[in-house]
């Protein structure tokens, strides 16, 4: 082993007074690569365009498949919902991560915490992503939430659930507002509080998010888990699994690990980033990913043994659905896909600390998220058909698009990493132990 | 014979508070190598404090009535206990429970935190360690004793009988909890035994006895700290801890697999497995603190456990009473979600039924007083968080009874409801098991060592390192002296 | 003892040097001495230190290690060993219905195979470390220098082998001391003895001696033989003190065990037994000799409590399938006109069921025991139309749609439902109908595990009013609803 010194070749010159810090650095270094600049408009229409591209596509294909108009359209808002909910949870990740950095006052991912903070901040732009749904309800659909039409409900149990005002659309958009509003504020907070510092450099703003992370993290356990009851778990509004939010939690943190990385990789090709993030950095967000592909498969596990054994109809159709109409193939891959390729891939310290390798494992990360989301939400919409999945797959990549082109929005102009942090030099010296 | 440690600083240092980018020391009062190994083997090599003889007679007596109460109970029968239709699982299932859920705090102490890097658990972590093994030797008897004729209890395992022609029924969760809690409680050990090692080497070479010498000469093994030793070593501790982490959380998930996998209301919830081992962090962490609270005062322990530690312990605890109550809360709602008359009907009974007191006890003691721990001067005042740790150790076994009992003396036929009442066997063995702890735990203080020396020699050498690291990137002058050939 | 040695030390060799080893206060000055000496070639080298040093392994030149590959290769035969075990021993060699689970590996399989992956893994990460190190080793020559007890507190070690290639003990011992270390010392052979003394191994040969004598017993009973009686541990579970049924005791005077039912009560079940409302008909207006029940007769008639007539063989012969068929049988035979099976019906009986065509043979009840109001009549219908109409058909013309869909498949095994407008049904009292839903007849299964004895006659109240609407008069309509009817056409 070397010493930390010699991994990074500091070439920064920083000065500490009392209670705060200086840094002379290459102002370069830390902004958006010029290519990158003025990127997002393109790249917020290219998305934009695949979405509409994907959602005809599909609704034209699934419509000649069955000949029906309503499955078509229920496909489509399925596909939008799953292709919404995948980027909602990577930027719920970031601001997790957030949290919990200031609450275990990390000093580590210092120099990686302006990008999370920065995907953090796309989630008011995704409050807009999800008013098509809101739209949806108030046009009195129910091609996404049965429960939206009470004429239409045959099931007593969601009736119940209706006619106590819970699952309405006034109060299901009441909620919304709550999540969306609950987490835009601490997002907002805690990153005006990361460019404030980056101004002063006053470690008053380290201690003050260190005092509210903790509060925070609550707010946000409570409202992630009831968001993913509401969002994902009332589509099937007769089914109910304690753990479900739970298990949204791990897919997203485990997609965001995932995101960090490429984001992190991708700056440092294009130049950026240099001696800022290290292989050590890269290493441990490697760990993280590795350890949430675990948390994920513990999650779903738990919650596939439980209900399979207990073996409740009303229980367990909600998988049996998943294993049957060309579902099983999805359902049945996410087993090697999801857990057993990726786990194994990802176990070597080797693995962590070779930058095109973990590359590599984060796209997969990534794609196998997209087929989680899919898994969830799909199956209700009606048997798998390949064509119209194209369709979907494309809403799926213009999601990203357009996520990544709000990420360029708020990154642009800003530094990438917050200099002045006072955590910043044990983030750029500490090292790996032989993990 | 050393007295005290001339470092030992009996006052109280907050160190819990860090300036952003200075790390405030992990142990107070400017330690040297030999001053905390002075520290650490005074505990082992002077004789104990009167306290620690009224404490080991005191809970050796209760032992002793404990193992004769066992004899009793193998003589007579399960009889003698208060489990009686429906609650057959009564007792000796809620203590199992409470003492595995316990038990995890140690080896999440060592694994978990340690793949996280928090250096403060160095000085905790052999003691809890300890406790973990202590709780789970007390764990592992209730189930052993439950089945009746004790003495065939080895038919749990998968050996090829030439008497009973069959094997064990693996889909059973039962059958899950022997593997899970065997493989815990010998992982658990061996991982103990390795860490010890480098400091049961530190105990033999300040031996003055050559008895006492030998003894710990072949339980170190010949361990000499060669370097090459150390980097398997150290690779060797890793590799456990890596594999210890998964392990505690499944240990405490299989357990709530015992529950969940039936289809009685109030157990058949998906939410049991994180659930279960939330509260077994708590209920772990919790021991902890009650133990070494006094532990430190008692040893003079006060510069190597600091307040830093017990801070941290504290929040940890407040964040997995949280989590148990955002468990508690979430399950309420998916009963009424679930829109399941049963399900709807058990947690209704839980809160207001007849055993009301037993859930308003455990909401008490882990929902509402660890929230206290938001306030810093709760969390470092060592009488304060002494008290709370004891009521969650209440409230946790509190849960477990609210669990078991509640759902199985409400079960789906009316015809059978019943009211639980335990029997003195009941309450006397449960004491009892409390004196096999902390015999157990007072012996480990006397002959082995409790702090495990040489981590927290290598976080100390760690934290200077890094200290001269910081310094050169800061650009001050003076880091560079003792740093030599660093690069 | 003491004489001994001398002689085993007659010749005391000179111990030999093994290397040289330098003593440093701080890591820092025994890096820069590891780094100094791994510059000079030395690759023998060691250091030895109380704590793990960062950097170490790069200064004195260490190779990494193979254990996390030894490690997985031990967790990879621990998750296959857990998974064939499983497979093997409840999919092939125990096969064990439980809870309608499949057999072999199920999603219950996985928790037991993740325990094994990682006690095998766990165990290989310890013993391979100490199998790696050559541990135990508990004589080592570095022991004989009373500095290095410090080893372990604050002090630390730079070693150099004697087996090193290029050792040369004059310019080790000067590139050592270049160093500047705390102490430089020669590390010689450990000269005590290293066999172990008698005492200690004839103690441990003694003790695992004495540890076999339990297996050895254990053995000796499992597989010898003795004439002894079984020895008892636990006598009260072996002899509990409990009576079983058809045993004597001196507690009563009578000396039976089993007790004779309390004159004027009722045991709990029984009056389904005894009560009307339960049968359809009067267990209290039959004798012995026209229904040969053995419960009916165990309550009706005093004297047929004693058991001997129950040993007699002839009755013995016939009695368990009267037992069971007595009851329906009479109303087969009543309503379907077939012959009676001869041995399960008294012989008065089968002589009177064909003459008397209709007529029941047992003491039918002719009024219903619930109130016929409109709330019976809607739970009647309720059910009627749940479990009856299927085969009797809505309006009980016997053409539900089993009925019809039997029809149309032509089979000849098929006994199409009764009419329940037939002169014959209609002429049964409800009591009968009620048994007929009690205990089935014919192909009609009994309907008694999904109805209760209320919904029965509540069915039985719905199918005499489907009844009478067929021979219904323009006087069953009350007079002020008359009017509708005609509006009605």
């Amino acid at each position: 082993m070397t010493s930390p010194i010699k991994q990074s070749h500091i070439h920064f010159a920083i000065t500490v007074s009392n209670n705060s810090m200086s840094l002379q650095y290459d102002k370069e270094t830390i902004v958006l690569p010029s290519q990158w600049k003025n990127k997002s408009p393109i790249l917020f229409a290219a998305g934009l365009a695949l979405l509409v591209t994907g959602a005809v596509f599909a609704l034209f294909t699934q419509g000649a498949d069955k000949s029906d108009g309503v499955a078509a359209f229920k496909f489509v808002t399925h596909s939008y919902l799953a292709n919404f909910m995948y980027v909602m949870t990577i930027a719920l990740g970031a601001l997790f991560f957030i949290l919990v950095q200031f609450v275990a006052r990390a000093g580590w991912s210092t120099s990686i915490r302006r990008i999370a903070e920065l995907i953090m901040s796309t989630i008011p732009f995704l409050a807009v992503l999800f008013l098509p749904i809101i739209v949806l309800l108030y046009a009195n659909s129910d091609a996404l939430y049965e429960w939206n039409v009470r004429e239409n409900v045959h099931s007593s149990v969601i009736k119940a659930k209706i006619d106590v005002g819970y699952l309405t659309k006034n109060y299901f958009t009441l909620r919304a507002a709550l999540y969306f509003g609950l987490w835009a504020l601490m997002g907002a907070w805690f990153y005006s509080q990361s460019r404030k510092q980056d101004e002063s450099g006053d470690i008053e703003h380290s201690l003050l998010r260190q005092k509210w992370s903790g509060p925070c993290i609550m707010i946000f356990a409570l409202s992630a888990s009831f968001a993913a009851f509401d969002w994902v778990m009332s589509i099937d509004a007769d089914w109910f699994s304690t753990i479900f939010g739970v298990y949204l939690f791990a897919a997203g943190m485990m997609a965001f690990f995932a995101t960090m990385i490429l984001i992190n990789a991708g700056l440092q090709k294009a130049g950026k980033l240099q001696n800022l993030v290290s292989v050590e950095h890269f290493h441990d967000m490697g760990k993280f990913m590795f350890g949430f592909i675990m948390f994920w498969s513990y999650i779903a596990f738990s919650q596939l043994l439980l209900y399979w054994y207990g073996n409740i109809p009303e229980e367990t159709y909600w998988f049996a659905v998943r294993l049957k109409d060309g579902w099983q193939y999805l359902s049945y891959g996410l087993i090697p896909l999801h857990f057993a390729i990726p786990f194994l891939g990802t176990m070597s310290r080797h693995v962590r600390r070779n930058r095109p390798g973990l590359v590599f494992w984060a796209i997969w990360v990534l794609v196998v998220h997209w087929l989680d989301m899919t898994f969830l939400i799909m199956p209700n919409a009606g048997p798998l058909s390949l064509i119209p999945l194209a369709g979907h797959l494309l809403g799926g990549l213009g999601m990203l698009f357009i996520f990544f082109a709000f990420f360029l929005v708020r990154a642009t102009n800003v530094p990438l990493v917050p200099m002045r942090d006072p955590r910043l030099p044990e983030s750029l010296t500490y090292a790996n132990p032989i993990l | 014979m050393a007295t005290i440690a001339s470092s030992y600083n009996p006052r109280e240092i907050d160190n819990t508070n860090d300036i952003p980018g200075r790390r405030a020391p992990l142990i107070t009062g400017n330690q040297t190598y030999t001053s905390v190994t002075e520290m650490v083997c005074r505990v082992a090599e002077d004789p104990q404090p009167r306290i620690w003889w009224i404490l080991f007679g005191f809970s050796s007596l209760t032992a002793v009535m404990f193992l004769s109460l066992i004899a009793f109970l193998i003589y007579k029968g399960v009889g003698i206990w208060g489990n009686m239709s429906p609650v057959f699982w009564a007792w000796p299932i809620v203590n199992f429970v409470f003492w595995v859920g316990i038990g995890h705090a140690g080896t999440l102490i060592s694994a978990i935190l340690f793949l996280f890097r928090q250096n403060w658990r160095t000085s905790i972590n052999r003691a809890a360690e300890a406790m973990t093994i202590f709780a789970v030797i007390c764990a592992g008897i209730y189930p052993g004793i439950h089945v009746g004729r004790a003495w065939l209890a080895f038919w749990l395992l998968p050996y090829p009988s030439l008497n009973l022609w069959m094997w064990p029924q693996f889909r059973s969760p039962l059958l899950w909890d022997v593997f899970a809690v065997g493989t815990y409680a010998s992982t658990s050990l061996v991982f103990w035994y390795m860490g010890m090692i480098p400091d049961l080497a530190t105990y033999r070479d300040r031996s003055k006895s050559p008895f006492r010498r030998m003894v710990y000469s072949l339980l170190c093994l010949g361990w000499t700290g060669s370097s090459r030793h150390w980097l398997v070593y150290e690779k060797a501790y890793t590799i456990l801890a890596a594999l210890a982490a998964p392990l505690v959380l499944s240990v405490h998930t299989v357990v709530s697999f015992d529950f969940a996998v039936s289809q009685l209301p109030g157990w058949h919830t998906t939410i049991f497995p994180p659930y279960f081992v939330a509260g077994a962090i708590f209920s772990g962490f919790a021991m902890v603190v009650t133990l070494l609270v006094p532990m430190r005062k008692i040893y003079k322990l006060e510069n190597l456990i600091t307040l830093r530690h017990l801070d941290n312990m504290n929040k940890i605890i407040l964040a997995t009473g949280s989590l148990v109550g955002l468990a508690y809360g979430t399950e309420f709602f998916m009963a009424w979600y679930s829109q399941n008359q049963y399900e709807s009907f058990t947690f209704i009974n839980r809160a207001f039924g007849p055993y009301w007191w037993a859930y308003w006890i455990m909401v008490t003691c882990n929902v509402i007083s660890p929230q206290l721990f938001w306030f810093k001067w709760m969390r470092t005042n060592v009488v304060a968080m002494w008290v709370v740790s004891i009521f969650v150790n209440i409230g946790m076994w509190f849960e477990r009874f609210v669990i078991t009992v509640t759902s199985l003396s409400r079960d789906f036929l009316p015809a059978s409801w019943g009211y639980y009442n335990p029997t003195m066997y009941d309450g006397l063995m449960f004491f009892g098991s409390f004196g096999v702890f902390m015999t157990l735990y007072l012996l480990f203080c006397k002959f082995l060592p409790t702090i495990a020396i040489s981590e927290v020699k290598g976080v100390m050498a760690a934290s200077e390192h890094a200290a001269h690291v910081e310094a050169e990137l800061l650009g001050e002058a003076h880091g560079h002296g003792h740093h030599g050939a660093g690069h | 003892m003491s004489e001994h040695k001398p002689r085993k030390t007659s010749e005391p060799k000179p111990p030999r040097s093994t290397g040289w080893v330098a003593e440093f206060s701080n890591e820092h000055a025994l890096l820069e001495a590891a780094r100094k000496v791994r510059d000079s070639g030395y690759t023998k080298t060691d250091a030895f230190t109380p704590f793990p040093v960062h950097g170490i392994d790069e200064a004195l030149g260490i190779k990494p290690t193979i254990l996390p590959f030894i490690v997985l290769c031990a967790g990879t035969t621990g998750l296959l060993t857990a998974l064939l075990m499983q497979w093997w021993m409840n999919g092939v060699d125990y096969k064990y219905i439980i809870s309608g689970k499949p057999f072999g590996i199920t999603p219950a399989s996985i928790p037991v195979s993740f325990e094994l992956t990682i006690l095998f893994s766990a165990f290989t990460s310890v013993l391979g470390m100490l199998a790696l190190n050559g541990l135990p080793r508990l004589s080592n020559p570095i022991f004989t220098n009373p500095r290095f007890d410090r080893a372990t507190d604050d002090r630390f070690f730079l070693y150099v082998d004697a087996g090193d290639r290029y050792y040369n003990r004059e310019s080790v011992k000067e590139l050592l001391s270049s160093a500047h270390p705390e102490s430089l010392d020669e590390v010689m052979e450990d000269p005590s003895p290293t066999t172990l003394p008698r005492p200690i191994w004839l103690g441990s040969l003694l003790l695992v001696l004495a540890g076999l004598i339990p297996a050895m017993i254990v053995l000796n009973m499992r597989a010898g033989f003795s004439d002894l009686p079984r020895w008892h541990v636990f006598f009260d579970m072996d002899f509990q003190p409990k009576k079983k049924p058809q045993q004597t005791t001196t507690i009563f005077a009578d000396g039976r065990t089993m007790r004779p039912q309390v004159e004027g009560t009722i045991a709990r079940g029984q009056l389904t037994e005894q009560d009307p409302f339960y049968l359809g008909w009067d267990p209290s207006k039959v004798t012995l000799a026209e229904v040969r029940n053995p419960i009916l007769v165990s309550t009706q008639d005093p004297a047929a409590q004693d058991p001997a007539p129950a040993q007699d063989p002839a009755p013995a012969a016939d009695s368990p399938k009267s037992e069971v068929v007595v009851e329906t049988k009479p109303a087969d035979a009543a309503t379907e006109q077939k012959p009676a099976d001869p041995v399960a019906v008294p012989p008065a009986q089968t002589a009177a069921a064909p003459a008397a065509g209709a007529v029941p043979n047992l003491p039918w009840i002719d009024r219903l025991p619930i109130a016929a109001d409109e709330e019976h009549m809607k739970l009647g219908r309720t059910k009627y139309e749940i479990y009856c109409s299927t085969c009797h058909g809505y309006s009980g013309f016997g053409d539900g749609l089993v009925a019809q869909r039997a029809a149309s498949l032509l089979q000849d095994t098929w006994t199409p439902p009764s009419s329940l407008h037939l002169d014959r049904v209609q002429k049964q009292p409800v009591g009968q109908i009620f048994h007929t839903i009690s205990k089935g007849q014919g192909k009609m299964a009994s309907y008694a595990s999904s109805l209760t004895p209320k919904e029965r006659w509540a069915i039985v109240l719905y199918v005499k009013a489907l009844q009478r609407s067929r021979n219904a008069t323009i006087e069953d309509v009350p007079v002020e609803d008359r009017s509708k009817l005609s509006e009605a056409k």
